[in-house]
């Protein structure tokens, strides 16, 4: 795994502390001059559920040159704010990986206790006084995380101009001499890392493979899910706060208002969606965003969306369950709810972006879905695609139509109006309050065509084949990927089969099996419901072994695909709350075409 | 109640409803209620209230939950939105947030609104959001065919009472007025007049007004909430009381020996709407 210098850029830095240490802003400093420097980068950071109280954080860093899909399971850098949590991770170093720790004499704290004590004889250590020099330069201990940054920057010749530009930025609009005591910090934590005599070989020179770039932006999941619904013309959000989803509300807080928009924080998740219905049902773009415990509160009125055809978007970024489960963790085990969590027969369309580009598409394409296919969209993310981030250059023309509605013919009667006449595509035109003549009633009750309630064996009938099949068209939405297929064409050994986030870690994986010469090809689906059973299907059947990989205990992906299509596939199934590793999807890969995973390696 | 001293003619009957223009509210459903039920003075005073108030049906949206009380949107000729059991306010709020020029009207009996829905009821009411919430309470639940509600008096015999009702009623006025409702009245289905006049006043309030409806169930309870002790017991709120008194309010709203009806309390403050507005001009003055 010895690398020299001049290779292609890779290389993914850990830096680890305690809530309160400053790890998660040092990475976010650390990744934004690296998208400006023009890197790829996909973060992640994992936090522990409490604000401070001895917490750990990680934020994690994948810079490179080329396009990737997802973090490493080794890093090549940990940088150490707090021993004691970093100590379990010098194991995720690679061989030759760089530790970077206070320089703290090692006589001074309890055997085993230094992080050095921990490192294999193949680890290159590097000590730095990150205290000492934040005291000197800023009279405080406070800005040790920008002295391990600066000297992490100064070690791997970065570019320093890119991190003084993100510096600023983020203290824009704060006092100046705060602004000037940070900068300082990194310059002499920098200016240590250059004076530092190497022992490794990476560098990360001035400029990324695309030169400096200006329209690619570092954005997580849920701030693209915000942009999305921006650019969609969101009138209305209804919101309760639930880990990992805040950060939708709290985001839209400061950009909606701006745009007349109106958001308000409800009493609870059930007010939430109901709210939003009832924004939806006065013909506004309206939204919620909650979690799989908020879902679970939300499905009954989900039901009534998809009853009384009313337009409406969730996202919900799942985490560790059942019940309370792991706030902090991802998980990918809320699809099971998502698409069936209702009472009684109530398909709505569910869309699980596999990417951070992806939540931007599908944010907006859902308000677009709601309103033509008049139903409940859910959007279905997790906590590592909801707080990951990544490069992304989003369009500069706004990509999302504005009035997708089928409305009532103008020149029609008013006696004529039926808001839930049956039609050949099972979409009815739409009336909303304020048009004149065309009053109705919408209820959860099965009704007629007029919306009078009816319990009669035909209409209730005609009602369900309406409000299902009136769904299948949105498999040819306009703008959105619903499933798509890569690596190698025609029939391969392995297929792997994916959705939401786990997709990064699928096509990393497919792609290292066919540098070992297996024959592989890697399908994602995004459209959960209704399922492209179609595509799915062709897919299956160029693959002689199938592998679907998700993070969840119950197979919960693997069953739907099973149920539809009649076909038995692999299962490979992780519930640790941290991301599927890529050698793990590998290894599966190889066992199923008979490969052992050592000649593979070779 | 009222006894019928004179004769009434059909066709004399039919002339003056259609003439009162409020027939222009009543949609071509027939309300499902049981004869003698109090909630057809309800729906026939909020026909009337409309009707004088001149509000324009394709801009008016009645919002209801579940129970005999909330069927009320589908006898309306108005854009009517009959949601789930104890969620209609929630409902309104986003209606009313997303487009404040319609007038929304929400209905619910005292199980969708004090039991479920009870949550829901402070929020709406310190928001103070511009609807108007018409409780038809007849302490009993009647869709389910007669159980206990949180209006229920003690010693109430039902379904799922057998052995008489232990549950202490809520008092929904002092609730309200304690939640910071801006409008707290309420009203009896056997004084149809003074109700039609209580609906419209509420109607007419700016920001969430609160008009709580003593209303017998003919069918199932025969020993409680009958209009014989309503009759009985419904007296109109003393001639001095002050409605801009909170406190005065409140201790009207203690009064249980009778049940005294009329303005409670009526005050005005910024609805969510101004609420709404004011942070958006603030956003964009940062921006």
């Amino acid at each position: 795994m010895a690398r020299t210098a001049k290779q292609r850029t890779d290389i993914q830095i850990a830096i680890c502390g305690s809530a309160g240490d400053g790890t998660i802003a040092a990475g976010d400093i650390l990744k934004q001059a690296m998208a400006k420097a023009g890197y790829n980068v996909i973060a992640f950071d994992v936090y522990p559920p409490e604000i401070r109280g001895f917490g750990k954080c990680i934020a994690r860093a994948r810079i490179t040159s080329e396009q990737v899909y997802s973090l490493k399971s080794e890093s090549d850098c940990l940088i150490s704010l707090n021993d004691s949590h970093a100590i379990p991770h010098v194991s995720e170093v690679c061989k030759f990986g760089t530790v970077i720790y206070e320089d703290t004499p090692v006589s001074t704290v309890g055997e085993g206790a230094h992080v050095s004590s921990h490192l294999s004889p193949a680890h290159l250590p590097y000590g730095v006084a990150f205290r000492e020099i934040s005291e000197r330069i800023t009279s405080s201990a406070r800005s040790r995380n920008i002295v391990a940054v600066g000297y992490l920057a100064g070690l791997y010749d970065m570019p320093a101009e890119v991190f003084h530009e993100v510096i600023s930025g983020k203290f824009a609009g704060k006092s100046k001499e705060l602004a000037d005591s940070v900068g300082a910090a990194f310059d002499a934590g920098f200016q240590t890392g250059v004076d530092t005599f190497r022992l490794h070989f990476d560098r990360i020179g001035a400029s990324g493979g695309k030169g400096k770039q200006t329209d690619l932006v570092m954005m997580s999941g849920n701030a693209a899910v915000v942009r999305g619904c921006l650019d969609a013309g969101i009138d209305a959000f209804f919101g309760y706060p639930i880990t990992p989803a805040t950060t939708i509300m709290e985001m839209l807080a400061r950009e909606m208002p701006k745009h007349s928009g109106r958001l308000l924080q409800t009493e609870d998740e059930i007010s939430a969606i109901a709210a939003t219905i009832g924004a939806g049902y006065t013909g506004a773009r309206a939204a919620t965003a909650t979690s799989g415990p908020g879902l679970a509160l939300m499905t009954e009125m989900m039901g009534l969306g998809a009853m009384a055809e009313v337009p409406a978007v969730a996202f919900v970024s799942q985490r560790g369950g059942p019940s309370t489960g792991m706030p902090t963790k991802t998980e990918q085990s809320d699809l099971n709810l998502a698409v069936f969590g209702v009472a009684g027969d109530g398909q709505r369309i569910v869309l699980a972006p596999t990417n951070v580009e992806g939540c931007y598409k599908c944010a907006g394409k859902a308000f677009e879905m709601a309103e033509a296919f008049q139903t409940p969209v859910i959007v279905l993310l997790d906590l590592y695609l909801s707080n990951r981030y990544e490069a992304v250059q989003l369009p500069s023309k706004n990509p999302f139509a504005e009035n997708c509605s089928k409305t009532p013919r103008k020149n029609a009667s008013p006696a004529e109006y039926n808001r839930y006449k049956l039609t050949s595509d099972g979409v009815s035109p739409r009336a909303i309050p304020g048009e004149t003549g065309r009053m109705h009633t919408v209820t959860g009750l099965e009704h007629d065509e007029r919306g009078r309630p009816s319990d009669q064996p035909r209409i209730h009938e005609a009602m369900s084949v309406k409000r299902h099949q009136k769904l299948l068209p949105a498999l040819k939405h306009p703008g959105v990927t619903i499933s798509k297929r890569f690596g190698d064409k025609g029939v391969v050994d392995v297929g792997v089969l994916g959705w939401g986030s786990t997709f990064g870690e699928i096509l990393e994986a497919m792609i290292e099996a066919r540098k070992e010469g297996i024959r592989c090809s890697a399908m994602k689906v995004v459209m959960l419901s209704p399922l492209p059973v179609g595509p799915v299907k062709a897919f299956l059947d160029d693959c002689n072994e199938v592998l679907v990989p998700e993070l969840n205990y119950e197979a919960q992906f693997a069953s739907l695909v099973t149920g539809a299509t009649g076909r038995p596939v692999h299962r490979l199934n992780r519930v640790r709350g941290t991301p599927m590793s890529v050698g793990e999807i590998l290894d599966q890969i190889r066992q199923l075409v008979g490969h052992s995973g050592k000649i593979a390696a070779e | 109640m009222m006894n019928i001293s004179a004769p009434v003619y059909l066709e004399d009957k039919l002339e003056e409803v259609e003439r009162s223009g409020k027939l222009e509210y009543r949609s071509g459903t027939l309300p499902t209620w049981c004869p003698g039920c109090g909630y057809f003075s309800i729906s026939e005073g909020v026909g009337k209230a409309m009707t004088e108030l001149g509000l324009d049906q394709k801009d008016t949206v009645c919002v209801s939950g579940i129970g005999c009380a909330s069927r009320f949107p589908f006898f309306m000729n108005t854009y009517g939105f009959h949601s789930l059991h104890g969620r209609a306010l929630p409902v309104a709020t986003g209606i009313k947030v997303a487009n404040e020029d319609l007038t929304v009207v929400v209905v619910g009996g005292d199980g969708d609104a004090f039991a479920i829905g009870g949550g829901h009821i402070p929020h709406a009411a310190r928001r103070n959001v511009d609807i108007t919430y018409i409780l038809f309470d007849n302490g009993v639940y009647g869709l389910t065919k007669g159980q206990t509600s949180p209006t229920s008096i003690l010693g109430f015999k039902t379904t799922t009472t057998p052995y008489l009702n232990f549950d202490q009623p809520l008092n929904p006025l002092m609730m309200l007025l304690s939640y910071g409702a801006s409008w707290v009245a309420q009203a009896y289905a056997g004084e149809p007049h003074h109700l039609t006049e209580m609906i419209k006043a509420a109607i007419d309030h700016r920001g969430f007004s609160y008009l709580h409806v003593l209303s017998p169930c003919v069918t199932f309870d025969k020993t409680s909430m009958t209009y014989k002790n309503l009759d009985m017991s419904v007296h109109p709120l003393p001639d001095d009381h002050d409605a801009s008194d909170l406190s005065a309010a409140m201790i009207a709203a203690q009064v249980t020996d009778h049940r005294q009806i009329g303005v409670y309390f009526s005050s005005e403050r910024p609805t969510l709407s101004d609420g709404l507005d004011e942070i958006s001009e603030r956003a964009k003055k940062t921006a």
